[in-house]
C-alpha cells in the first residue's frame, strides 16, 4: 500500500499559475455565485465555460479522475438533481411560486395519494442547480492533481495565515507519508498475527473495535514522535521570531490577470443582481416551448 | 501529559495540529480503500475518533487545526478536491471537541472519557450542521436534503465511532503518557 499524491507536474497553464491565484480565483467564482444568489443561466453559463476552460487547460488524463467523476456525476443526478426535479426546494422560493405547466406527476406514496407535480420550472431549476454546482466543483477537483504539496504551507502564510498555522499546514504534509508508512507497517504486523482486515466480522460495534489494532499503535507511537520534534524546535527556538520560508511565490503577470478576472467575476455578479436587479431565477421561453410548443 | 492553557498556541499544538491532521488524512484515506460495512447510506468514518482525540487531549486549536487540514488531505489523497465548508465543519469538529481539554485530569478515569465523549459528540453536532446547512449556501440543496441527507448520517456514523474508539484511545494514550512522564 502506497500513499502518493494525485499531484505530478504537467507543464501546464494551470501549474504555472501561482497557488494563491488559484485558491483566490475559485473563491471569486463560488462567492460570485453563492453571495448574491445568482440563478440566472445567462450567468452561470459563462462561468460554467470558465471553469470548464480551466479544467481542460489543467489537462489531468482521465484515468485519473474517472473514480471523481463517476461520484459527482451521481452525486449531481441523483443527489442535486432529482432533490431539485421533486421538491424544488434549494433554490429561490420562485422556482414553485411562479405558475408552470405540470408535465407529469411522480406517484411517492400512491396508496396515500400522495402525487409530486413534476412542473417545468422544477425541471429547468434542475438543470441551473447541477450546472451551478458542477461549476464550483471542476474549480475545486484538479487542485489535488496539479498543486504541488509543498506549496500549501507558503500559500496560507502568502494569503495572511500566521506562521504556526502555516508551519502546521507544511509540517501535516511532511509527517503524511511517515504516518501512512507506519501504518502499512501497522497492518503488515497485524496480518502477520492472523488479523483479517478484508473479513471483519461481528456486528456493527464489534466491526468498529476491530479496527483499534490498526489506529492505536499508530497515533500513540506519533504522540512520542510529537514530543521529540517539539524538543527539536524549542531547541531551534521556534516561535521566537518571525520565520522565513524556503519556498518563495511571486505573482506573474497572468496571475494578475486571472485575479482580475476573478475580482471582475465577483463584481459582476453583485453589481448585476443587487444594482440592476439581474440574476434572479426565471424558465426562459425556449425551455417551456420545448415542452409545449 | 499537557498544560491545562486551553488556549494557548505555541510548538506544541503546532506540531499536534499537524500530527492530528495528518493521521485524519491518512485514515480517511485509509478507511476509503477498507471501507467499513454500513447501512443505508451513514457513513463511518473511524478517523473521526483520533481527530477528537487529538483535540481533548491537546485543546481547541489543535481540533480546529487538526481538522480542518486533515480533511483536506484526505480529501486531496483521495483525489476529491478542496471543499472549504466541509473541511472547516471538520475543524469545528476538533475545536468544539478541544474544549473538553481544560476539564480533563486523568485519560482512563471514567467521568473524564464520557466528558470528552460529550464533548465530542456536541463537536460532531456542531460541525456537521454548520458543514450541512452551508452545503444549502453553496450546492443549493434544501434544509430537509441539508438534515436528512447530510447532517444525520454523518451525526450518526460519527458519534457511533466515537463512542466506540475515543475511550480506547484515551486509556491507551494514559499509559502510554504516564511511561513517558509528560
Amino acid at each position: 500500500m502506497l500513499v502518493t499524491w494525485k499531484y505530478r507536474p504537467r507543464n501546464t497553464f494551470i501549474q504555472r499559475l501561482d497557488p494563491r491565484t488559484r485558491f483566490l480565483f475559485m473563491f471569486s467564482v463560488i462567492f460570485g455565485l453563492t453571495i448574491p444568489e445568482i440563478w440566472d443561466f445567462r450567468i452561470i453559463l459563462p462561468l460554467f465555460a470558465i471553469s470548464l476552460t480551466l479544467y481542460l487547460l489543467a489537462r489531468i488524463e482521465w484515468k485519473d479522475v474517472r473514480r471523481v467523476w463517476i461520484f459527482i456525476f451521481i452525486f449531481l443526478s441523483l443527489i442535486i438533481g432529482l432533490n431539485a426535479l421533486l421538491s424544488g426546494r434549494g433554490g429561490p422560493s420562485s422556482v414553485t411560486s411562479i405558475p408552470s405547466p405540470v408535465l407529469f406527476y411522480v406517484p411517492i406514496l400512491d396508496l396515500f395519494g400522495w402525487m409530486v407535480p413534476i412542473t417545468i420550472s422544477k425541471a429547468w431549476f434542475a438543470l441551473n442547480q447541477m450546472l451551478r454546482m458542477l461549476t464550483m466543483a471542476i474549480l475545486a477537483i484538479p487542485i489535488p492533481y496539479t498543486m504541488d504539496p509543498n506549496v500549501y504551507g507558503t500559500a496560507f502564510k502568502r494569503m495572511g495565515a500566521s506562521d504556526n498555522v502555516s508551519f502546521t499546514m507544511d509540517l501535516a504534509f511532511r509527517f503524511l507519508p511517515t504516518f501512512a508508512r507506519d501504518f502499512t507497517i501497522t497492518v503488515d504486523a497485524q496480518r502477520a498475527r492472523g488479523y483479517e482486515m478484508e473479513a471483519l466480522k461481528g456486528g456493527l460495534v464489534e466491526r468498529i473495535k476491530r479496527l483499534s489494532p490498526l489506529i492505536i499503535p499508530v497515533v500513540m507511537q506519533s504522540t512520542v514522535t510529537g514530543e521529540e520534534v517539539i524538543d527539536a524546535m524549542d531547541l531551534r527556538a521556534f516561535g521566537t521570531s518571525k520565520r522565513t520560508w524556503i519556498k518563495t511565490l511571486t505573482y506573474a503577470p497572468r496571475d494578475y490577470f486571472m485575479l482580475g478576472l476573478g475580482a471582475l467575476i465577483f463584481i459582476t455578479c453583485c453589481v448585476l443582481k443587487w444594482g440592476f436587479g439581474i440574476g434572479d431565477y426565471f424558465v426562459p421561453d425556449f425551455f417551456t416551448a420545448f415542452f409545449v410548443g | 501529559m499537557n498544560d491545562k492553557s486551553t488556549w494557548e498556541f505555541g510548538t506544541r499544538q503546532v506540531v499536534y495540529g499537524a500530527i492530528g491532521a495528518a493521521l485524519y488524512g491518512v485514515f480517511s484515506w485509509a478507511t476509503n480503500i477498507f471501507p467499513l460495512p454500513a447501512a443505508g447510506n451513514i457513513t463511518f468514518r473511524p478517523a473521526i475518533a483520533v481527530l477528537i482525540f487529538f483535540a481533548v487531549a491537546y485543546g481547541p486549536w489543535v481540533g480546529l487545526l487538526a481538522g480542518f487540514i486533515g480533511n483536506t488531505l484526505g480529501d486531496g489523497l483521495t483525489g476529491w478536491g478542496f471543499y472549504w465548508h466541509w473541511s472547516l465543519g471538520n475543524g469545528l469538529i476538533g475545536l468544539v471537541a478541544g474544549l473538553a481539554m481544560a476539564g480533563i485530569s486523568d485519560f482512563k478515569a471514567r467521568g473524564d472519557i464520557i466528558k470528552a465523549v460529550g464533548w465530542g459528540i456536541a463537536g460532531i453536532a456542531v460541525g456537521m450542521l454548520f458543514a450541512s446547512l452551508t452545503e444549502m449556501w453553496v450546492g443549493g440543496i434544501d434544509l430537509n436534503t441539508a438534515l436528512f441527507g447530510y447532517f444525520t448520517p454523518a451525526f450518526l456514523g460519527n458519534t457511533v465511532v466515537t463512542v466506540i474508539l475515543l475511550p480506547i484511545l484515551m486509556i491507551a494514550f494514559a499509559a502510554v503518557a504516564s511511561r513517558r512522564g509528560r
